[in-house]
């Protein structure tokens, strides 16, 4: 699995259509996106690990980095923020390769990946 | 030489840009565009940055919209900043090209200064991984700001990300 993340709108997905030399559509039978915001849904670390071993199945994991700003006041807003941070660790362990997208040029944070 | 400097507030990013054009022949221009304000905290900023560039060699334009109108007074080198302001005023200020054409503004006015200069640093902010939980209507300056990141990094000779002043290279090198 190729785990990809990034700043909201940096280029993930054409990133990922590259990587994996496939169209847009394609890419939902290939890859999952947005994945930050299935982590909230999950309780506790054990349904975090559950969650991240499911995405590890398919090629491409995507999920946009959310925890650079100021700690939501809302619990409910930080709670998952933190699931989606603890899901980017989990994904990132599970990955052969991770790749950080910024302004739609990729940086190679783990292992290698062919373009 | 187009180089694209991004960088968090206060990440040392400006002193970083300005460095990349300091040991070349010049003549050397600093386009502000932000729009000058009664605003105190405006002003302060404004005259924070001046007094960083005091003695550097650079010749100030004040630039708030429509780059692809801009002639320089001499082919050299430009810094430009920053993006950020460049973008709002396109989207929001009465002499932008408001929501449908800054796009296009933001990005063919930098085609265009890029052509007219000899090397070209255009500083940016790093606005985007802090979730989009905020007020109505922020999504549309992030979208346009996000848009414009990735078509200047495409045009761009070298593009890098600076923390505590130091650069992350994404592209190319340090020019």
């Amino acid at each position: 699995m190729i785990f990809i993340t990034g700043p909201l709108w940096s280029g993930k997905r054409d990133f990922a259509c590259r990587l994996l030399g496939c169209t847009r559509e394609e890419l939902s039978v290939r890859a999952v996106w947005d994945v930050q915001e299935l982590a909230a849904g999950c309780p506790g670390q054990a349904g975090l690990e559950a969650l991240a071993d499911r995405l590890a199945a398919h090629e491409a994991v995507i999920l946009t980095e959310e925890g650079g700003g100021v700690v939501p006041a809302d619990p409910a807003q930080r709670a998952a923020r933190e699931a989606a941070g603890r899901l980017a660790c989990l994904l990132a362990e599970r990955a052969g390769c991770v790749v950080r997208v910024f302004c739609g040029l990729p940086l190679v944070l783990k292992g290698e990946c062919k373009l | 030489m187009f180089t694209l400097v991004i960088g968090g507030a206060t990440s040392g990013k400006s002193e970083y840009a300005e460095s990349l054009l300091l040991g070349r022949p010049g003549p050397r221009y600093y386009l502000a565009t932000m729009e000058p304000s009664a605003d105190g905290e405006c002003r302060a900023r404004i005259e924070r940055h001046r007094a960083l560039r005091a003695g550097k060699g650079f010749a100030t334009i004040e630039r708030a919209v429509d780059l692809r109108g801009l002639a320089l007074p001499a082919r050299g080198d430009v810094l430009l900043e920053d993006l950020g302001n460049l973008a709002a005023n396109e989207l929001y200020s009465p002499a932008g090209a408001g929501p449908d054409g800054a796009l296009e503004a933001v990005v063919e006015g930098v085609r265009h200064l890029r052509a007219e200069c000899r090397g070209l640093v255009v500083v940016s902010n790093e606005i985007f991984a802090g979730g989009r939980d905020y007020a109505p209507g922020t999504d549309v300056y992030l979208r346009l700001l996000a848009d414009a990141h990735r078509a200047l990094a495409a045009l761009a000779d070298n593009v890098c990300e600076v923390a505590c002043g130091l650069p992350i290279y994404y592209k190319g090198e340090r020019p």
